[in-house]
């Protein structure tokens, strides 16, 4: 009985060596995927099973009973539907593209622009950058439809004809050669104001992005007598791309989720019919996707690191 | 004395074309940024001037800056048709608690992504990015099914309760949540390595090494991740508005109501008068103001840590 308990005694003392030390890959393994599995859970059951369910549903037909859903196949049927004869969808499909499209170049070159303007001054920095920072704070769909909707109107005074800016001398000279092409440019210099208001992260990004450039680039390029347009186009331009990729796909993203679009009013109410109605929406919203990512897509080509070409500019 | 005589000397320096060069540059540059900063400030210094406006001096044409008295009368409508009270309660814990859950989910994933070589780390990136681009509405069909067949199955109330919009946060598929989670990631790889493995060789365990050294270290990081996710939770309508319907109310969806609710209570009690400008004004005022208050007490320290940590998170 004694030895029985002295030995337990002696056991517990002993430290219990486990068979192997576990390897450093496997403990890496094991600690990452620990401190990851929240986020992985998450991503499986919030966004990637229903990304792979939206694909499904987009080819059924779903109505709801008592007791949950009654989800049919229905094959391309939606899809015919929502192209062909729902006369909403393909207008506000063009709409989309045709506003994200100018939006992203105009707010991409526009908010480099203001960082880098705004990296270059010493005094006032911080005031200035608290404004220029400010519309990442209240940037949002009701606050800025209320400020949008004066924007608006004054436009809409201003819009006897076609665009507010229809007399402007250097635009009358485009419409002599392409009507459209002056009709697009008055667009964009009537929603400028709106515009503006999607530079809140793009000129953040930048600004950080622009401060990370080694310093000792500069100097070295000024030893050599470059001077400041050089040094933009050679240095600064290209050290940042990688930072205008991500502003592009975060601006994007951005535009996207902007919740006064009509695609987005489409696949609410599409959402809110809960008789059949999820079935469209799963369509109008994949397709949306599909949209969204090829966009997407084409700004990564444009921002692709390129070999260098060997070409002097100057 | 010596540095007396140096500087009547600098003044009689005649300067050379650089010099003027230089100077002309930086007019330019403040006369830019000044113009354009006005633009971002111009509809909160308008929705200001209009909440404190009486009914007169807005039809009054010529009075467009500064009201003849103030009057507060605009903001007791607003406040009451917004029940300022219980909806600026429910917002502000809303945000706040979102805006924890996600800025303690996105630590976690970023450490594992800084800290650890796991098996698949580059696929799971991929991943991360992939949750960003896909847009919202993709995955809300068949996530709104699913909470809907949970509370079927388990007979608990899901739908109209903060409990899949907490799950969400918590698992890392909040609003925006790649964003902080490579905020965070470029944040940490900062941090020099060798302070974990001192600490590793002292005995620390993995979770102490995450809290001791790299939370600890990072105090402006985790301001800027929270304020980020605390105003997009805030500016939020969507997700919100699918999940919750009516059931709970915050200020931007309230906000957005506006109009009807105005209406309604407005006949409700008789009232002579009619929707006006103002009164939508002040409504705006009050939905904005809390993000101001905070932007103006942390706004040093924000834009400290967008310079300092690299946002951009290549």
């Amino acid at each position: 009985m004694a030895e029985k308990a002295v030995k337990k005694a002696v056991k517990e003392k002993t430290p219990r060596r486990s068979r192997r030390a576990p390897s450093y890959e496997k403990r890496q393994n094991r600690l990452g995927y620990g401190f990851m599995l929240p986020w992985i859970i998450g991503f499986l059951v919030f966004t990637l099973i229903p990304f792979g369910a939206t694909i499904v549903l987009s080819f059924c037909n779903v109505s709801t009973n008592v007791t949950g859903y009654d989800i049919t196949f229905a094959g391309g049927s939606n899809y015919y539907t929502a192209f062909f004869r729902n006369t909403e969808f393909v207008p506000a499909l063009g709409a989309f593209i045709a506003m994200v499209v100018p939006y992203t170049f105009v707010i991409i070159i526009v908010s480099f622009f203001m960082a880098y303007l705004l990296n270059k001054i010493e005094a006032g920095k911080g005031l200035m950058r608290t404004i220029y920072f400010l519309p990442v704070i209240i940037m949002s769909g009701p606050v800025m439809s209320q400020i949008l909707d004066q924007a608006d109107e004054a436009v809409q005074m201003a819009q006897g004809m076609n665009s507010g800016y229809e007399g402007v001398f250097i635009l009358e000279m485009i419409r002599s050669y392409s009507p459209r092409l002056a009709g697009f440019m008055g667009n964009i210099f009537d929603q400028l104001t709106m515009i503006l208001w999607f530079t809140g992260i793009p000129i953040v990004l930048f600004v950080s992005g622009l401060q990370r450039i080694n310093g000792s680039l500069y100097e070295a390029a000024k030893i050599d007598m470059a001077n400041e347009w050089q040094i933009l186009w050679k240095i600064t331009i290209p050290m940042i791309k990688p930072t205008a990729l991500v502003a592009t796909i975060f601006t994007i993203a951005q535009l996207g989720t902007y919740d006064t679009s009509a695609i987005y009013e489409l696949i609410k109410t599409a959402t809110a019919n809960t008789n059949g109605g999820f079935g469209f929406a799963a369509t109008y919203s994949w397709i949306y996707c599909i949209i969204v990512l090829i966009i997407i897509g084409l700004g990564c080509l444009i921002f692709k690191e390129r070999q260098p070409r060997r070409r002097d500019i100057w | 004395m010596v540095r007396k005589a140096k500087n009547i000397n600098k003044v009689k320096v005649k300067h050379d074309f650089k010099w003027w060069r230089n100077r002309i540059a930086r007019i330019a540059i403040y006369f830019v940024l000044i113009c354009v900063g006005f633009v971002y400030l111009e509809p909160i210094f308008e929705i200001i001037a209009k909440t404190f406006m009486s009914a007169e001096d807005i039809i009054d044409p010529s009075v467009n800056w500064l009201p003849r008295s103030l009057s507060l009368n605009n903001l007791k409508v607003a406040s009451n048709v917004l029940k300022v009270g219980p909806t600026l309660r429910n917002t502000i814990l809303w945000s706040a608690g979102m805006a924890a859950a996600q800025t303690i989910v996105s630590a976690l994933t970023g450490f594992a992504l800084s800290r650890y070589d796991f098996k698949f780390k580059r696929f799971w990136f991929v991943m991360i990015v992939l949750a960003f681009i896909v847009p919202t509405p993709v995955t809300m069909v068949p996530r709104l099914m699913m909470f809907v067949t949970v509370q079927e199955a388990a007979a608990i109330q899901l739908i109209g309760t903060a409990l899949p919009q907490a799950m969400m946060a918590l698992l890392g598929q909040g609003v925006y949540s790649t964003v902080l989670i490579l905020v965070f990631y470029t944040a940490f790889n900062m941090i020099p390595r060798v302070l974990d493995e001192a600490a590793q060789i002292d005995g620390a365990s993995a979770m102490k090494v995450f809290w001791f050294i790299v939370v600890k270290m990072s105090a402006t990081t985790i301001l800027v991740v929270f304020l980020f996710s605390f105003v997009w939770n805030w500016n939020e309508t969507y997700i919100t508005g699918t999940l919750m319907r009516n059931n709970i109310e915050l200020l931007p969806a309230k906000l957005n109501m506006f109009n009807s609710e105005f209406d309604s209570l407005v006949s409700a009690q008789g009232g002579a008068f009619k929707l006006n400008e103002a009164y939508k004004m002040a409504a705006t005022l009050i939905s904005i103001s809390p993000l101001l208050i905070l932007y103006a007490f942390v706004q040093k320290q924000f834009i400290q840590g967008i310079e300092n940590t690299g946002i951009t998170g290549e």
